[in-house]
């Protein structure tokens, strides 16, 4: 049980190098992972193995599900943000953006300055997700238009228009504009426009938080965002 | 920016932050839900083991006790009973480690070896805790009184006194549990350090007025009988016992894993330390004054036998404080285990309740508060002294305590397997503890039949009334058994993304 004092000293750079790789195997296997999964994965002794998740829950970077076998990633971790955030391209539009670095943190302006457009013309939310790799990410968000709930838009994919149209993808159902009352928000709710590449497959889309009455006539809101629309799958592709 | 990266290995926990995975099967509230969460502080779980094992009272009272049934081997006894409860204590925390549970070794035991193994840990721990809350109720009042004696002169040593003192302690025990655990570790922390170190300070000043041929008798003893050992460990155990009892603050701790294990570590090598030191001081200055070993006054007689008698009255005022601090702390872990069984369904589920505003487990205090005051009170008046309260209360604790001990240590390696966690140094520790403990308790309860029968008469009728409740559960309640084993899982709140 060495090692379980807070203080980092120099003479354990393996257990840093442990434990990120411990919490990184855990983001990969994702929830539920077990000990002896991590140890196989990482071909990490299994004393050590369990030193550093244990090391790693108390500190509570990770959690224990509560059959007690499986492990999960635990609140502390966003704290990683930045340390995670800069792990290296991970999506061809970041390597993209790589070889500008002034828009290297910022989305890509282009997109950016369309959406701006946009919001001037619009009375309501505007925000632009991408739908790379099959995942939902929110890549420009309204920022006079807060989301209500952003963590359970990102993780129920069914609470939005967003998620609608990625759920009608993935069933081989593609559909050019979605709908959605907002639960957290009575007499609200989003309307979201599929973007597409030439191929047809979906790479984004732009989301519109309105008034629920406005939902009836789904066709009237994407007739509204059309020449944007346009322009950002230009971009986009 | 390029030579700090991190290597390109963080892919997917980037990607895990930017999405956070939803976890099947977390919930939102745990079934400990209405005790305090996740907000007292190292120090104060520190205070609760501390309190519990009340290292001032058994440094004033057990190398007495040991003594009986060693004679000589009193040193050997402490040294081999701290190296069993290093044991325990390593078992004890690889639960620790793994689950926060306010019914500590029950809720162990049944994730281990199931609800029958667990519901005889869960009765040996309330047994172990409730006579040793007792224990420190007569032993405060006890002390009291011989303060207020040497205050008042001798109207202080009439019976009505004894009784009030009884009452009078149980009601500060019940009003400082109430306000919470923060002010009743707190509170226990401060009293336990100062009597402490007034004992402390007392065997500083008997060491040195003695001569180095002094010193050297307590080792150069002629060697004691093995019998008689293992007696005085499992006597010198008892003095330990109580340092596991962080780990009823599972939920209420911030940073559970790491601040109960860390507690019941350093609170066994620590109390082990002191023990062993002032057990060493006493037999030097008892044999160099010719003090017998009686009556657990040998503190006190040392004091004033070394001119430092005023010591000797403040002493009095820090043992009793020190005797509450334990009544405090045991009633503190008893009434979450009380508590875990009334949520399980086990024991009525009105002492699962908690008292909303102060988030303190009230319906388990109000039942095992009263029970702590009136055993004490029925021995004062079927005229027993309080020492032979004492004597009687540490007995049935002990064994109730032994038991619960040998049944979380046996279920560790099942529990381990369970979740596939499991290593052959846990395995061999647990295995040693196991049947330590077992000799351990077998013994102290022959010994104990010669010299408290009444006491190992009560043990037995307590384990025939424990069976008896458990066929109960089975027959009638046997949903609440398959319940048993809650504890205070994690919540979304705890998860990346969680709210």
């Amino acid at each position: 049980m060495a090692g379980q004092d807070a203080g980092l000293t120099g003479r354990q750079p393996g257990a840093v190098h442990g434990a990120l790789a411990v919490l990184e195997e855990v983001a990969r296997a994702g929830p539920g992972v077990t000990a002896q999964q991590v140890s196989a994965h990482l071909g990490l002794p299994r004393a050590t193995t369990y030193r550093l998740l244990n090391l790693l829950v108390q500190d509570e970077y990770l959690v224990r599900l509560p059959d007690l076998a499986g492990f999960a990633l635990g609140h502390k971790v966003a704290l990683l943000a930045g340390l995670a955030g800069v792990s290296g391209p991970a999506r061809a539009s970041d390597q993209a953006a790589a070889a500008h670095p002034a828009s290297a943190s910022a989305p890509a302006e282009e997109p950016h300055e369309i959406v701006v457009e946009l919001r001037a013309r619009i009375r309501g939310g505007v925000h632009l997700a991408s739908f790379r790799d099959g995942v939902l990410e929110l890549v420009d968000v309204d920022p006079d238009f807060p989301l209500s709930d952003e963590r359970r838009l990102l993780s129920d994919l069914s609470s939005s228009a967003l998620g609608a149209l990625l759920i009608a993808e993935r069933r081989r159902d593609p559909k050019p504009f979605a709908a959605r009352a907002t639960d957290a928000a009575p007499g609200r709710g989003c309307f979201a426009a599929a973007l597409r590449d030439p191929a047809g497959a979906l790479v984004g889309g732009i989301a519109l938080a309105v008034p629920a009455q406005r939902l009836a006539e789904p066709e009237a809101l994407l007739e509204l965002i059309e020449p944007e629309r346009r322009r950002l799958e230009a971009v986009l592709r | 920016m390029t030579a700090e990266n991190p290597p390109d290995r963080l892919v997917a926990l980037g990607r895990a932050i930017a999405r956070p995975p939803v976890v099947a099967g977390v919930e939102r509230t745990s079934p400990m839900a209405g005790l305090e969460r996740r907000t007292v502080g190292f120090v104060d779980v520190l205070a609760q083991s501390i309190g519990a094992v009340a290292p001032a009272a058994g440094t004033a009272t057990v190398p007495a006790l040991i003594a009986v049934q060693t004679g000589s081997g009193v040193l050997i006894a402490v040294a081999l009973a701290w190296l069993l409860a290093i044991c325990v204590g390593a078992t004890l925390n690889q639960f620790a480690l793994r689950l926060a549970a306010p019914g500590s070794l029950y809720t162990f035991t049944t994730k281990g070896l199931g609800s029958g193994a667990g519901f005889a840990a869960g009765s040996g721990l309330l047994v172990g805790y409730g006579f040793i809350a007792m224990f420190g109720v007569v032993g405060a009042g006890y002390f009291l009184q011989s303060f207020l004696g040497v205050l008042t002169g001798p109207w202080a040593a009439a019976p009505w006194v004894t009784a009030a003192l009884l009452v009078g302690v149980g009601a500060v025990c019940f009003g400082v549990l109430r306000r919470g655990i923060r002010l009743s570790a707190r509170v226990t922390l401060v009293i336990e350090f100062a009597s402490l170190l007034v004992i402390l300070t007392l065997l500083a000043i008997v060491l040195s007025r003695l001569s180095p041929a002094q010193l050297a008798a307590p080792l150069t003893a002629a060697p004691p009988a093995f019998g008689g050992v293992i007696a005085g460990t499992a006597v010198a155990l008892t003095a330990f016992v109580g340092f596991e009892s962080a780990a009823s603050l599972g939920r209420e701790a911030a940073r559970p894993f790491l601040s109960v294990p860390r507690t019941i570590r350093w609170t066994v090598l620590g109390v082990g330390a002191v023990y062993l030191l002032s057990s060493y001081t006493q037999l030097a200055g008892a044999g160099a004054f010719g003090i017998g070993f009686d009556g657990g006054q040998a503190v006190a007689r040392l004091a004033s036998d070394t001119d430092v008698a005023a010591i000797g009255t403040v002493l009095d005022l820090g043992l009793a404080a020190s005797f509450t601090a334990c009544a405090i702390a045991s009633l503190t872990a008893l009434s979450r285990a009380v508590f875990t069984l009334g949520r399980e369904g086990v024991l009525p589920r009105a002492v699962g309740r908690v008292e909303p505003l102060r988030k303190t487990p009230y319906r388990a205090l109000a039942l095992v508060v009263p029970v702590t005051v009136a055993v004490p009170l029925a021995l004062h008046l079927a005229g027993w002294s309080p020492w032979q309260s004492l004597e009687f209360l540490i007995v049935v604790s002990a064994a109730g305590y032994l038991l619960a001990y040998v049944l979380a240590t046996a279920a560790l390696p099942a529990f381990l397997r369970r979740i596939g966690e499991a290593s052959r140094r846990t395995d061999l520790v647990a295995c040693v503890a196991a049947v330590g403990l077992t000799a351990v308790l077998v013994t102290y309860l022959a010994v104990s039949t010669a010299s408290e029968p009444v006491a190992v008469a009560v043990v037995g009728g307590l384990a025939v009334l424990a069976a008896l409740a458990y066929v109960y559960l089975r027959l009638a309640r046997s949903r609440a058994l398959a319940r048993a084993g809650m504890f205070d899982h994690t919540t979304s709140s705890d998860l990346l993304g969680g709210s």
